[in-house]
C-alpha cells in the first residue's frame, strides 16, 4: 500500500474524530441557542476569544471522553517494522488492524495518533481533579484566614509562603522519588489533603441547612458516606468495591501537584476575602446574626466566583504543564503511559531525525493549555462586564 | 616483547590443543585467542600457533599531537578497586596502567607484566614483571608493589571492593590467604590459589584492577596521580568534564608506542543522548563514549561513522525466585514462552545484536554449547498462567530509566500482553534502581561482558552469592559449576556447560533476549578509538590525523 | 521602614530554617541514605556493606542531631578506627585531625561537602551561581524589553487588531512550557538534518552545520550568540507572556484615566501621551511582577540548563537532587529561599518607591 498524503492523513484523522465533532456541534448549538439563560457560561458565547478557547478545551475533553471510539490502535501495542515511521505509513500486515499509522510510529513502534488521543485522557483525568482539590484546600483555608485575620492568618500565610519558597522542581524531586513511596509521607499528606474537601462540603451544607435538621442530616450524611468511601479508597486503597483507587505512584504525583498549587489558591482567596469582607452585604449578614462559616461560604465565596473561575481555568493549564515537567524529569506517572509529558520526553531523544513522536504531544499540550488560557481570558472579560 | 621465553616447549599444552581445534574449524579464532592468551601464551605466539602473523596494531603511522574531545560521563572518583563504572577507570587509564590488557580481538596483552605462566592445574600463576618500568614519582616498579596491589584487591573489609569477588580462591577470611602470594625476586611474583581458577588473568585485566603505587591511600586517584602511564590529569570535575595532558617529566616504559595525543578532554554531557548530538552538531566533541539504538544512525548521519564491538554484554529480564508468584517455576517458564527473543531484539534494541537463549552463556564464550532452539507459544503461556491460578493477576516488570533497557522491557511487556497476560511496567530512576536491584520480583539488569562463560554464572547464579539477583539456588548447578571452574580445557568444560545451560533453561531463571553489540561513533580523523567490548577507552593509543 | 526590613529578614531566617529542616529530613530517609551509599561506594553493594558505610561516614546518628551538626549548633561526629585514625565531619571539612569534635556547620561558615562533585559546597554553589547569573542577566535583557514593548503596544488601544494579535501571542507563549519550546527550538534551529539549518547551509548563508548550537556547555568559557541564544530564548519566552499581559492590563487601565483623557482633549499627540504620561504609571505593576517572576523563572532555569547541559545553578540543583547530594541540596534550597524572599522584598520596596501614594507605616 502507498503511504498517505498529508491531505488524506488529515481527512482520516478528522473521520476518526467524528464523535468529537458531533459532540462539539451539539454543545455549541445548544449553548448559543440558550445562552441568555445560562449566566456567565452563556455570556462566554459573546466573546470570540472565549468561544475559541472553549472550543479547544471541549475538543480535548470530548476526545478524552470518546477516546475508546477514536483510537485506531492499542496505544501500548507495538507493531513490528513500524518504528519511527513517518505519518501515514501503512502497516506491513494489517490483518484486522487499522491499516495506517496516521501520525506515524514512535521509537517503540506504537501508534502516535492513538497515544495522543489516550494521552488526552491521562492528562484530563489528573489535571482538573488536582486543580479542584487544590481549590477546595485553598478556599477552605483562605476564607477563614482572610475573614478572621489575626494569628490564624499569620500562621497560614507563613505556611503558604514556606511552600511557595520551595523551588517547585526540588519539591518534586523530594516528594515524587520512588523511595518516598515506601514511607508513610505520601499517605499522610494525602490523608490530610483529601480530608479538606470532605470537611469543606460538610461545613458548606451544614452552615446553610443547620436550621432545617432533617434536610441537613440527609445532605451531610450523603456527603459523608461518599466522602469517606472515596477517602478510604484513594488514600488507603481500602475501597472494597474498587471504584476509588489510585496507584501509589499516581497518588504521589497527585499529592505533589496539589501541594504545589494549593498555597497559590490560598493567597488568591485570602486576598479576595480581605477585599469582600468590608462590603455592606457582609456587614448586613453579620447584623442578621449569621455564623461566620455561613458568611464565608454563602456570602463571600459566591461573590468571589469570577476571579476564582478564571484562575481555575489557568490552574488546570498550569497543572498540565507541571505534569509534563514531572514527565520531563522522568518522575511522572506510569512509564508506558501515553501522557503527553512523558511522551515528549521520550521523543525528545530522536527529535532531530524523527520529530513527529515528540511534536504531536507537544502541540497537543500547547493547544490544550492555550485553550484553557483563552477560555480564562474570555471569562475574565465577560465577568468584568457585570 | 621477548618471545624467547615462549619457546615451543614453554607453550601450555592446552593452548596447542586449541590451536589444533582452531585449524580444524572446531573453534573460532577469537575464542582460540582468548583461551590461549589467558593461559600465558603471548599474542604473536598464539597467532604463530595458527601459522599466522599477528596483525599490525596500526596500518597507518600515527601522528603526534592534537587534542581529543570525547563525550563521557565523569563521576566522582574513588578507590580504583571499588570502581563500579568503566568510565571511572577510563579517565585514569593515562596514568594508572594494568598488569594485562584485554584487547578488542579477545587477546590478553601484557602491560606491566612481561609475561606469565599458569600451571597445568590452573592453581599457580607465575607473573614476570616488566623490567625498567618507572612510576612517575621516580620509583621502580617491583614485584612487591604488585603483591601490595593483590593484597588491596583481596581486602574484603572495604565496602564495595569488587576485586575481592574477582580474586575468588585467593581470598580467605576477607584477606589474602596465607601463602597466597610469593615474591620470588624483584621481578617475579607467584600466586597460589586454593582452587583452580581459569579466570584469574582476565580478572586482573578488568577495569577495577588498575595498579596503584603503595603510597596511594586515599580514595581519589586524581588528587594523588602516582602511576606508571604517560599522562597526568589537570582537571577533574564530576558532571562537567576532565582534562588529561601528556606528562613531560616522566619517561614512560613504552615511549614511542603510544601517548600520541597532547591532551584529552572528556566532556560530561549528562545521560541524555539529545545533548550529545547537539554537542556533536556544534562541533564540540570528536567522539562519543557509547551510542545506542537510533542514536547511532543519527551520529552516522552527521558525519561520525560507527565502530562496532560484538560482546557478551546483555540484559537479564530475571525473576526473583523468592518472590510471589515467581517462586512457581511454571509461571516463570510460561512468561519465557510468551516472549519471542528475536522480536525483543528488533523492537527493544534495533536488531543490533544476536538473539540469546535465556541461559547467559554467549556463543563467543569458549565453552558455549549449542542447545535446541527455544519455543514461543503465547497460547500455551496464557494457559500455564491460568493453570497457576493467575489468570487475573497483573505482573509487574521493573526497569531502570536508561532508554535501551526501558525499551527492551517495554517490548517484553508488549509480547506478554499479546499472549493475553496482564502486565504493568515500572521505571525507576538510575539513582534509586540499584537500591534493591537484587530484590525486585521481576526486573531487568544490565550485565557487562566477561570473557569466560563460567564467570557470570559464578557471579550471579551460584546459591547465595551477593549478586545473585534471581535467588536461584540449585545444588546440582552449584556442583557442576565448581567442576567447570577447574577444567582449563574448554572442550571438556563444554560438556559440563551444556548441562548448566539446560538447568538454566529448565528452571526458567530469566528472559535473556539478546547479546548486545555496542557502538561508538567518532569523526573520521580519530584513529585507534574503535569501540571495545568492555568499554575500554585506552586513549594512550588514540591519535588524530 | 527599618522595622519593616528587620521583620522581613527575620521571616526569611525562620523560613530558611523550616525549609532546610524539611529538606534535611526528606533527604535523610533511610532509603535515601542507602541510595547515597550506593552511589558513593559502589552500586552493587550488599546490605551489610551499606550499613557499614552509613555508620562509618557519620550518617548513623539521629536526623535531628545531624541537622544540628549541619547548622553548627552541635559538635560534628567523630569516629576512631581500630588503628587509631580519627575521622569526622570537621576532620574532613577542615582537613585537620585536631578539629575532631568541634562545631563546623553553617554558623561557622562551613557549607559542607558535596558528595556529587567532591568539592566544598560553597565553591560549587559559588561557581554555578555565577554561571546562572550570566544566563539570567541575558534572559532579563531579552525578556523585559520585549514583554514591555508587547504589553504597551497591545494596551495602547484596547480591542484593536494589534491588541488582539499581540495578546494572543502573549497567551501562546505562556501556554508553551520550556520543555516544549526548548525542544521545538532545537528541532527547528539546531539540527543539521531537519529544520532551518540545512536550508541555510544549502543557500550558503551560514558556515557551520547549524544556525545555533543545541548545547550550551561551551558558553562556560565564552558566551557567543551561537551557544547562548537558545537557552536564553527558551527561558525568556515562557516568562515573557505573563509580564506582557500584566503590562497590557496596567496600560489599558492607565489609558482610561481622567488625566489621559484630559491630555487627549488638550490635543497632545498620541505618541506623546503614551511616552510622557501613561508609561510611568503603567510600569509600576509590571515592575513588581518582574521581580516576582525571577524566582518563578528558576523552574525554567532548571529545565533549560538541563536541556542544554549548561552547568549553572539549576543544573546543579538537578544533579544534587538526582544523586541525593544532601549538603549541596540544602545549600541550594537556602539560596532559593533567599532569592525568593529578596525579590519579594525588592518588589515591595520598588512598589513603594515607584508609587508615591503608598507609604509603609
Amino acid at each position: 500500500m502507498e503511504p498517505l498524503s498529508w491531505l488524506e492523513i488529515l481527512a482520516r484523522a478528522a473521520q476518526q474524530l467524528l464523535p468529537v465533532w458531533i459532540a462539539l456541534v451539539v454543545t455549541f448549538a445548544l449553548s448559543i441557542r440558550f445562552k441568555r439563560k445560562l449566566g456567565l457560561y452563556g455570556k462566554l458565547f459573546d466573546s470570540n476569544v472565549g468561544m475559541i478557547g472553549f472550543a479547544i478545551v471541549m475538543f480535548w475533553l470530548f476526545t478524552a471522553f470518546f477516546a475508546d471510539l477514536i483510537i485506531t490502535h492499542d496505544p501500548l501495542a507495538q507493531v513490528s517494522r513500524m518504528r519511527n515511521v513517518v505519518p501515514g505509513t501503512p502497516l506491513p500486515r494489517p490483518d484486522a488492524l487499522y491499516p495506517y499509522y496516521l501520525f506515524g510510529g514512535d521509537s517503540l513502534a506504537r501508534d502516535v495518533f492513538s497515544r495522543m488521543v489516550m494521552g488526552a485522557r491521562e492528562v484530563l483525568r489528573i489535571a482538573p481533579f488536582a486543580a479542584m482539590i487544590s481549590f477546595m484546600i485553598g478556599i477552605s483555608l483562605g476564607l477563614p484566614a482572610g475573614y478572621f485575620g489575626g494569628k490564624l492568618d499569620t500562621g497560614l500565610t507563613f505556611l503558604a509562603n514556606l511552600v511557595l519558597a520551595f523551588p517547585v522542581i526540588l519539591l518534586f524531586f523530594l516528594l515524587v522519588a520512588p523511595e518516598i513511596q515506601d514511607t508513610l509521607i505520601p499517605v499522610v499528606m494525602a490523608g490530610v489533603l483529601f480530608l479538606v474537601p470532605i470537611l469543606f462540603a460538610t461545613v458548606l451544607l451544614n452552615s446553610r441547612f443547620f436550621t432545617q435538621p432533617a434536610k441537613r442530616n440527609l445532605y451531610v450524611g450523603i456527603i459523608l458516606v461518599i466522602g469517606v468511601w472515596a477517602y478510604a479508597g484513594l488514600v488507603f486503597d481500602a475501597d472494597p468495591s474498587g471504584l476509588w483507587s489510585m496507584s501509589p505512584n499516581l497518588l504521589n504525583v497527585f499529592v505533589a501537584v496539589v501541594f504545589v498549587n494549593a498555597p497559590t489558591v490560598f493567597r488568591i482567596v485570602r486576598g479576595i476575602t480581605l477585599d469582600i469582607k468590608t462590603r455592606d452585604y457582609v456587614a448586613a449578614a453579620q447584623t442578621r446574626g449569621e455564623g461566620p462559616w455561613y458568611i464565608m461560604l454563602w456570602e463571600i465565596l459566591p461573590n468571589a466566583r469570577g476571579p476564582l473561575i478564571v484562575d481555575f481555568c489557568l490552574r488546570i493549564g498550569y497543572t498540565t504543564i507541571l505534569l509534563g515537567t514531572l514527565g520531563f524529569f522522568g518522575l511522572g506517572v506510569s512509564p508506558e503511559s501515553p501522557d503527553w509529558g512523558s511522551t515528549i520526553n521520550a521523543g525528545r531523544r530522536l527529535l532531530t531525525v524523527y520529530p513527529h513522536p515528540a511534536l504531536v504531544p507537544a502541540l497537543s499540550l500547547m493547544s490544550l493549555v492555550l485553550g484553557l488560557n483563552l477560555l480564562a481570558d474570555g471569562l475574565r472579560e465577560e465577568s468584568l462586564k457585570d | 616483547m621477548k618471545d624467547m621465553i615462549h619457546g615451543s616447549g614453554d607453550v601450555h599444552a592446552a593452548a596447542r590443543m586449541y590451536a589444533r581445534e582452531c585449524t580444524e574449524g572446531k573453534l573460532s579464532r577469537r575464542e582460540f585467542l582468548t583461551r590461549a592468551t589467558a593461559l600465558g601464551v603471548a599474542v604473536p605466539t598464539a597467532y604463530g600457533l595458527l601459522g599466522l602473523a599477528a596483525p599490525e596494531a596500526q596500518a597507518q603511522t600515527p601522528m603526534m599531537g592534537g587534542t581529543l574531545r570525547m563525550q563521557m560521563s565523569i563521576k566522582a572518583q574513588r578507590d580504583p578497586r571499588t570502581w563500579d563504572w568503566s568510565e571511572l577507570a577510563n579517565a585514569c587509564r593515562g596514568w594508572l596502567e594494568y598488569l594485562v590488557d584485554y584487547q578488542r580481538d579477545g587477546t590478553l596483552t601484557p602491560v606491566l607484566l612481561e609475561s606469565w605462566e599458569a600451571s597445568e592445574d590452573a592453581k599457580t600463576y607465575t607473573l614476570h614483571i616488566r623490567p625498567g618500568v618507572k612510576w612517575n614519582n621516580g620509583d621502580d616498579l617491583t614485584a612487591a608493589h604488585i603483591a601490595h596491589n593483590f593484597e588491596r584487591w583481596c581486602d574484603a573489609s572495604v565496602e564495595g571492593n569488587s576485586m575481592a569477588t574477582r580474586m575468588g580462591s585467593l581470598v580467605e577470611d576477607g584477606a589474602v590467604r596465607a601463602g597466597g602470594l610469593e615474591v620470588v625476586d624483584d621481578l617475579t611474583l607467584r600466586v597460589n590459589l586454593a582452587q583452580p581458577d581459569i579466570a584469574l588473568m582476565v580478572s586482573i585485566a578488568d577495569y577495577p584492577a588498575a595498579v596503584v603505587h603503595p603510597a596511594f591511600t586515599g580514595d581519589d586517584p586524581v588528587a594523588n596521580p602516582i602511576g606508571t602511564g604517560p599522562y597526568l590529569p589537570t582537571s577533574y570535575e564530576p558532571g562537567i568534564g576532565a582534562t588529561v595532558v601528556r606528562n613531560a617529566d616522566h619517561t614512560w616504559w613504552n615511549e614511542g608506542n603510544g601517548a600520541w595525543l597532547d591532551q584529552i578532554e572528556f566532556v560530561d554531557l549528562g545521560t541524555d543522548p539529545a545533548a550529545w548530538i547537539a554537542a556533536a552538531e556544534a562541533g564540540e566533541i570528536d567522539l562519543n563514549y557509547q551510542a545506542q539504538g537510533d542514536i547511532i544512525d543519527i551520529f552516522d548521519a552527521i558525519g561520525m561513522p560507527r565502530s562496532e564491538a560484538v560482546t557478551a554484554a546483555t540484559i537479564a529480564v530475571r525473576f526473583n525466585q523468592d518472590s510471589e508468584p515467581y517462586n512457581n517455576r511454571d509461571v516463570r517458564r510460561a512468561l519465557q514462552m510468551a516472549v519471542n527473543n528475536a522480536i525483543v531484539l528488533e523492537l527493544g534494541y534495533n536488531d543490533l545484536g544476536t538473539v540469546a537463549e535465556n541461559h547467559h552463556v554467549c556463543p563467543i564464550h569458549p565453552e558455549y554449547a549449542q542447545l535446541p532452539a527455544l519455543s514461543v507459544d503465547g497460547a500455551a503461556a496464557r494457559a500455564a498462567v491460568e493453570a497457576a491460578g493467575l489468570g487475573d493477576y497483573e505482573f509487574e516488570l521493573i526497569s531502570i530509566d536508561e532508554p535501551w533497557q526501558a525499551e527492551t522491557c517495554d517490548a517484553v511487556a508488549a509480547q506478554v500482553r499479546d499472549a493475553g497476560i496482564n502486565i504493568a511496567r515500572t521505571i525507576l530512576p538510575g539513582a534509586t534502581f540499584w537500591n534493591d536491584w537484587t530484590k525486585y520480583p521481576w526486573s531487568a539488569t544490565e550485565w557487562n561482558m566477561r570473557p569466560l562463560g563460567v564467570q557470570v554464572l559464578n557471579l550471579a547464579y551460584r546459591s547465595g552469592v551477593p549478586w545473585n539477583e534471581t535467588a536461584f539456588s540449585n545444588a546440582e548447578f552449584d556442583g557442576l559449576l565448581d567442576q567447570a571452574n577447574g577444567i582449563a580445557d574448554a572442550d571438556a568444560r563444554r560438556t559440563v556447560m551444556q548441562r548448566l545451560e539446560e538447568i538454566m533453561q529448565e528452571e526458567g531463571v530469566m528472559i535473556q533476549p539478546y547479546w548486545r553489540s555496542i557502538f561508538r561513533n567518532a569523526r573520521p580523523d580519530v584513529h585507534g578509538a574503535e569501540m571495545h567490548p568492555t568499554f575500554v577507552v585506552d586513549y594512550v593509543n588514540y591519535w588524530k590525523s | 521602614m527599618l522595622l519593616f526590613l528587620l521583620r522581613r529578614i527575620g521571616v526569611m531566617f525562620v523560613t530558611a530554617l523550616c525549609l532546610t529542616l524539611v529538606v534535611f529530613y526528606l533527604t535523610n530517609l533511610p532509603a535515601k541514605l542507602e541510595t547515597l551509599a550506593k552511589t558513593q561506594a559502589g552500586s552493587r553493594m550488599t546490605d551489610e556493606e551499606v550499613a557499614r558505610w552509613i555508620d562509618r561516614n557519620g550518617y548513623g546518628s539521629p536526623v535531628l542531631v545531624r541537622y544540628g551538626e549541619w547548622l553548627g549548633v552541635l559538635p560534628g561526629w567523630v569516629r576512631e578506627a581500630d588503628d587509631g585514625t580519627v575521622t569526622g565531619r570537621c576532620v574532613a571539612l577542615r582537613d585537620d585531625p585536631a578539629a575532631a569534635g568541634t562545631r563546623c556547620g553553617l554558623l561557622q561558615g562551613e557549607w559542607g561537602f558535596s558528595t556529587r562533585f567532591r568539592d566544598e559546597v560553597a565553591s560549587v554553589i559559588g561557581a554555578r551561581l555565577g554561571a546562572t547569573g550570566l544566563l539570567m542577566m541575558w534572559v532579563l535583557i531579552v525578556m523585559v524589553p520585549m514583554a514591555l514593548l508587547v504589553g504597551v503596544l497591545a494596551g495602547m488601544r484596547e480591542g484593536s487588531r494589534t491588541d488582539r494579535t499581540l495578546s494572543t501571542f502573549a497567551i501562546a507563549t505562556t501556554a508553551t512550557p520550556e520543555y516544549v519550546s526548548g525542544v521545538l527550538f532545537i528541532a527547528l534551529l539546531a539540527s543539521s538534518t531537519v529544520g532551518l539549518s540545512p536550508l541555510l547551509v544549502s543557500w550558503g548563508w551560514i558556515d557551520g552545520p547549524v544556525l545555533f548550537q543545541g548545547n550550551a556547555r561551551s558558553a562556560l568559557d565564552t558566551i557567543t550568540l551561537s551557544n547562548f541564544t537558545l537557552p536564553v530564548l527558551t527561558i525568556a519566552l515562557y516568562g515573557m507572556g505573563y509580564v506582557a499581559r500584566i503590562t497590557r492590563a496596567s496600560m489599558t487601565e492607565v489609558m482610561t484615566q481622567q488625566y489621559i483623557r484630559t491630555a487627549r482633549l488638550k490635543g497632545v499627540s498620541f505618541a506623546n501621551i503614551v511616552l510622557k504620561h501613561a508609561l510611568r504609571n503603567a510600569l509600576i505593576a509590571p515592575f513588581t511582577v518582574i521581580m516576582l517572576q525571577i524566582p518563578w523563572l528558576l523552574n525554567g532555569v532548571v529545565i533549560s540548563e538541563v536541556l542544554f547541559s549548561y552547568p549553572g545553578f539549576g543544573w546543579t540543583l538537578y544533579e544534587a537532587a538526582v544523586n541525593n547530594d544532601i549538603e549541596l541540596l540544602l545549600a541550594s534550597s537556602v539560596v532559593a529561599v533567599i532569592v525568593v524572599l529578596v525579590t519579594q522584598l525588592m518588589s515591595d520596596i520598588g512598589y513603594v518607591y515607584l508609587n508615591p501614594r503608598i507609604r509603609i507605616s
